[in-house]
């Protein structure tokens, strides 16, 4: 029996023992604020960020804020409690957060942005594709695509918008729009599909192509939109190819209606390159280490650091997938994270 | 007043949920551009499938005098279901049956089952323990939309099975044969609800349970079936969510729960239970959905949409409040 209890001590000891080197070789704990996980962005988000700290390592916590600004305030309090070594914010809303990353600073976090920029107090670092960019990109695709059709840049667009309420959204419909009205032949019809709900897109599809049969592209501003725009518009009978169709934020369900001919263009927002720019520059952010200005290789694609008035921010541009590079391992919708490990920014 | 009045006023009150959806539906058309044809009533029939069915569940429980804010979540967890089993695509597994129509009746034996199943528990917890009926399934709504987050991870499951899409594709008198699901449930509910003493002892319970227990009524055993309808109806109403979304995903049917409340209370239900009829509450569904139709169609300002929105279902509301005091008079 003695003999029995010494030996269970002595793996509960080398046990404890594994674990203490395991948290000594840590850096530190970084909390990761997402503010949904209800669509695959965010929650690709939340492992690409998972690994690329580990890779760093840095020890990842996630809190989700179930879209809600004042439990993303409740979070950033509470953790502020904690002394992380970083806190990484995707805001739920733009500028809500701004007390809470403030006090956040004061009590000497640094706090970091994730995909989602926030200009009206400095953070520590910020790391974007950036979303009027990614309607600008989109409005380069919509342009060729209506040339191609017409001849001229011409013709009837249905924007399906996420929730009204998303800054996300208004972010893109605002590039999107501000790229468009140099043609003054291209009508945009614009229709929030509320709490970026699926079927509610469906419907928008159903009614609008009856109101506005002569709709030439449909551009709704998730992937996950577009697979119920596309169930509506096979009920209505239309074949792939019928209407031209693209989405943003490059998830798989879009990936895949690219191949299967109803997508013809996903623009991308570059998750895997957005979060190992994070692990990258996490030691200089946690050292508090000056962040240079530049341009910056993150798994292949060229990322500018510029220092802005909210701070150091790093911008990786979108990249439009079509039916010639939907294979691309380098998308996230592939579902193929880089094998090569991230490496910190000396 | 002279009978034959009074006997009209009385028809008008009965009906008039359908009589505010014929003033809607013809203010619209004059109003609105290309609201006028077929195809946007026909939308208006297939958009409100799914939120119609939902209704009928939580209608049912409602009458019992108690509430079920869990339809919404199990009627996204068997969507969820119905995807990952029967969806290629995404999450899918693409599981196929053979022949193809097996996966009609299987997957409609998953979504009731699981609907079914948390209809049960919340039924449990609410009649035999006495337990709120409003926290229960407020919990229900919590940790059943929890659930479909973690079976998904928070992705997709698309591409459901043909055999399954089929009915989002096929019509029949151009309307598509989901909707003709919800028309026949509405249908089969509404000759339960006035015609078999079940639906009788269900309305009598919600009138005065105390008084149906001492009538001999089996008032625990009838509540707890209440319960668990309104479970199996949203898992049927999650089984038409992803037929009419061609799969699933994790934010699937949000925002439901409080249309199916506004159709239900605009359909003539009181919320203190006892009274209410389900052809009233096809109406109701059938005037948010023409709301609906409206909204998409002006091309309103994307900020101002959830304002109007609010406003429109208020004013049914306040009609309907309007109704029920002329009612009072008449009595």
């Amino acid at each position: 029996m003695k003999r029995i209890v010494i030996s269970l001590l002595s793996v509960l000891v080398l046990g404890l023992s594994m674990l203490t080197t395991a948290a000594a070789q840590s850096k530190g704990v970084v909390y990761y604020l997402v503010p949904t996980l209800l669509d695959e962005f965010q929650s690709g988000s939340v492992s690409a960020l998972q690994m690329f700290l580990k890779q760093t390592g840095y020890e990842m916590k996630t809190l989700n804020a179930d879209n809600k600004t004042d439990a993303q305030q409740s979070q950033m309090n509470d953790i502020i409690a904690l002394k992380p070594a970083a806190i990484i914010l995707a805001a739920v809303d733009f500028n809500a957060l701004k007390p809470s990353i403030e006090a956040a600073r004061a009590a000497g976090i640094p706090v970091v942005e994730f995909d989602r920029q926030i200009t009206s107090t400095p953070s520590d670092f910020t790391s974007v594709a950036g979303t009027i960019e990614i309607g600008h990109v989109a409005a380069d695709q919509a342009e060729a695509m209506l040339k191609a059709k017409h001849g001229d840049v011409k013709g009837k667009v249905l924007q399906v918008l996420g929730d009204p309420g998303d800054p996300y959204t208004l972010d893109i419909q605002k590039g999107f729009e501000e790229k468009m009205k140099a043609f003054p032949g291209v009508t945009i019809v614009s229709v929030p599909a509320l709490m970026w709900e699926a079927s509610n897109a469906g419907t928008i599809v159903s009614d609008q192509m009856l109101a506005n049969p002569d709709i030439d592209l449909i551009f709704p501003h998730a992937a996950h939109l577009s697979v119920a725009a596309v169930a509506s518009l096979e009920s209505a009978g239309k074949k792939p190819g019928d209407i031209m169709m693209m989405s943003s934020n490059g998830a798989p369900v879009g990936l895949d209606l690219i191949r299967k001919g109803w997508l013809n263009t996903e623009v991308e927002q570059p998750l895997y390159a957005q979060a190992a720019a994070v692990a990258m520059f996490m030691d200089k952010i946690v050292g508090k280490q000056e962040i240079k200005a530049g341009d910056y290789d993150v798994l292949g694609l060229k990322g500018v650091v510029t220092i802005e008035a909210w701070g150091p921010n790093i911008k990786i541009p979108g990249a439009a997938i079509t039916s010639d590079n939907v294979d691309d391992p380098a998308f996230w919708g592939n579902m193929k994270p880089p094998t090569a490990a991230v490496k910190s920014v000396e | 007043m002279t009978p034959h009045t009074r006997k009209s006023l009385e028809f008008l009150l009965d009906n008039l949920v359908w009589f505010m959806l014929i003033v809607v539906l013809a203010l619209f058309s004059a109003l609105i551009p290309n609201y006028f044809q077929i195809g946007i009533f026909t939308n208006i029939i297939e958009a409100s499938s799914v939120l119609g069915v939902m209704s009928i569940g939580l209608a049912l429980v409602i009458i019992t005098g108690h509430m079920d804010l869990s339809v919404e979540s199990v009627a996204a967890l068997s969507a969820m279901a119905v995807g990952i089993l029967f969806c290629s695509a995404g999450i899918g597994l693409g599981i196929k049956l053979s022949p193809e129509w097996l996966m009609i009746p299987a997957s409609l034996l998953v979504a009731c089952a699981i609907g079914g199943l948390i209809g049960l528990f919340n039924g449990f917890l609410v009649v035999k323990l006495k337990m709120s009926a409003f926290i229960i399934t407020l919990a229900s709504f919590i940790w059943v939309r929890g659930i479909v987050l973690a079976v998904s991870g928070g992705r997709s499951a698309q591409d459901l099975d043909p055999a399954i899409r089929w009915f989002a594709i096929e019509r029949f008198a151009g309307i598509p044969l989901s909707a003709w699901i919800a028309i026949g449930c509405f249908l089969i509910f509404s000759i339960m609800m006035a015609k078999t003493p079940f639906g009788r002892h269900l309305i009598m319970i919600g009138g005065n349970e105390t008084a149906a227990y001492r009538a001999g009524i089996r008032v625990t055993r009838n509540l707890i079936i209440a319960f668990v309808m309104a479970g199996a109806i949203a898992g049927l109403a999650g089984w038409l969510l992803a037929v009419r979304t061609s799969g699933a995903t994790a934010n699937l049917g949000v925002g439901l729960l409080f249309n199916a409340f506004a159709a239900v209370v605009i359909g003539g239900v009181s919320l203190k239970g006892g009274v209410g009829a389900l052809p009233g509450v096809y109406a109701g569904v059938l005037l948010l959905s023409s709301i609906n139709t409206a909204i998409n169609l002006m091309g309103l300002p994307a900020n101002y949409t959830q304002v109007i929105h609010g406003f429109l279902v208020l004013a049914a509301v306040l009609l309907d409040t309007f109704k029920q005091r002329l009612r009072q008079r008449l009595a």
